[in-house]
């Protein structure tokens, strides 16, 4: 292993960290929709797949289960330990590795396009309660339509919204992270 | 000014600072797992337990539990569909709808359970250097193939550091979209994208200005970490620890 990270790495790995941070504060962050506040955490990871790309989309996401598996504070609430990954929401966060992968892949494949982000996003949200729903049936012994009905159905129009709302963050961050990137480049370049 | 986050290291010499870090990455485990068994009296023995802890390590807990304030709505929210699920011997009853007894208890354990963990994991970020933490993932993950234990140190201790710096920028933001009225816009898609790209610019700046620190320093992941020493404290918490958690799952 690389013991002394080049500067664009060890960017990429701040970032990485960052979007980790992002993903556990995204548990404490709301905007108060009328009575139901929305909660940003899985916009979050969406965002790192979009503005990380699959690779290090994955090294955040995994960093911030990881760091919640061996107890840190870092899920939802503030809680954290293995029992939450054996518990009836751990599909979800397992599902979020997959899910981060499939959205950077879908949305670097598609040039950062518009509808490739969209189609990246719900993509990922699909994953997330592809696995999310079936875990809870299997940890709860509940059936589908009850399943679905909990642990899905409830939360689709907050998941619109976010997908709608996570397009022009995508949209108007990436220049910014693709110029930080291309000066990182030329200066790693130039410095042979 | 930023206000500070009980979720993040305070400086302090209690005995929760002192003990080695391995030892309260293993403790915080024991917490995890034990309270997957536990009912009322040892949930309640360990919350007795964590809250003395915290308020030795001088933690404010009023604005920790402003902190957590979305965290105990869920509980609220778990606790009232428990209490109106469960079938059982009803307690209350109002409009067709029933409040169980069993509902009451389940729903009791339920969110509890969760609360204990919550509270230890804030106490050992309360009381952990970043720099020991990421010496104690090192230790804990070197012996586990297919994980550079390094980078990993490094990057969840940059987690435990950006989490309190996140929630700060976050505050400040809102507070300043707030103050040019953005309540008046109703369209949450808008609200939301406007909180975030904000948010994201101040702190990706931040970031940047993290790494040219660490280059400056000649960052290295080689680099030496803190030196680990278990002492008599250690061993005895250890202990404690053990007995009581045997405790729980022999007698819940």
């Amino acid at each position: 292993m690389n013991q002394n990270p080049t500067t664009l790495q060890l960017h990429q790995t701040v970032y990485a960290s960052l979007f980790a941070a992002l993903i556990a504060a995204g548990a404490f962050l709301a905007i108060p929709i009328g009575p139901v506040p929305i909660v940003l955490q899985n916009m979050f990871v969406l965002l790192a797949g979009l503005l990380l790309g699959p690779r290090w989309g994955i090294a955040g996401v995994g960093i911030y289960l990881l760091a919640g598996t061996i107890g840190l504070p870092v899920f939802a609430g503030g809680t954290g330990g293995i029992g939450r990954l054996l518990g009836p929401t751990g599909g979800y966060l397992i599902a979020y590795l997959p899910a981060v992968w499939a959205v950077g892949l879908v949305s670097r494949r598609t040039g950062g396009r518009l509808i490739g982000d969209i189609a990246a996003m719900v993509l990922g949200t699909l994953i997330v309660y592809g696995l999310g729903v079936p875990y809870l049936k299997a940890v709860t012994g509940m059936p589908w339509a009850k399943a679905a009905a909990v642990g899905m159905l409830p939360f689709l129009i907050g998941d619109a919204l976010k997908i709608a709302a996570a397009v022009p963050i995508a949209r108007t961050l990436r220049p910014v992270m693709a110029g930080r990137t291309a000066a990182l480049q030329a200066r790693e370049y130039s410095r042979g | 000014m930023p206000q500070p986050t009980p979720l993040g290291f305070r400086p302090g010499r209690s005995i929760p600072h002192r003990l080695d870090p391995r030892f309260k990455l293993i403790l915080l485990a024991m917490v995890g797992i034990a309270t997957l068994q536990a009912d009322f009296r040892g949930l309640a023995a360990l919350t007795v337990l964590i809250l003395a802890a915290l308020r030795h390590t001088g933690i404010p807990l009023a604005s920790m539990a402003r902190e957590m304030r979305y965290f105990v709505l869920l509980l609220v929210l778990v606790f009232i569909a428990r209490a109106l699920s469960t079938p059982g011997e009803a307690l209350l009853s109002a409009a067709g709808v029933s409040v169980t007894r069993e509902g009451v208890l389940a729903g009791g354990r339920v969110c509890w359970r969760p609360a204990c963990v919550a509270a230890a994991a804030i106490l050992f970020v309360v009381a952990t250097r970043p720099s020991e933490l990421r010496g104690a993932v090192i230790w804990l993950l070197a012996p586990v193939p297919g994980i550079p234990e390094r980078r990993a140190g490094t990057m969840i201790s940059l987690l435990v550091r950006f989490i309190p710096m996140v929630l700060d920028q976050a505050r400040e933001t809102s507070d300043a979209q707030r103050a040019r009225c953005i309540e008046c816009r109703k369209n949450p898609v808008a609200r939301m994208a406007v909180l975030t790209i904000a948010l994201l610019r101040r702190i990706f700046e931040d970031a940047d200005r993290l790494v040219a620190a660490m280059e400056a320093r000649c960052y290295s992941e080689d680099r030496t970490g803190p030196a680990f020493g278990a002492t008599r404290l250690d061993w005895l918490v250890l202990l404690g620890a053990v007995l009581f958690c045997a405790g729980l799952f022999l007698v819940p």
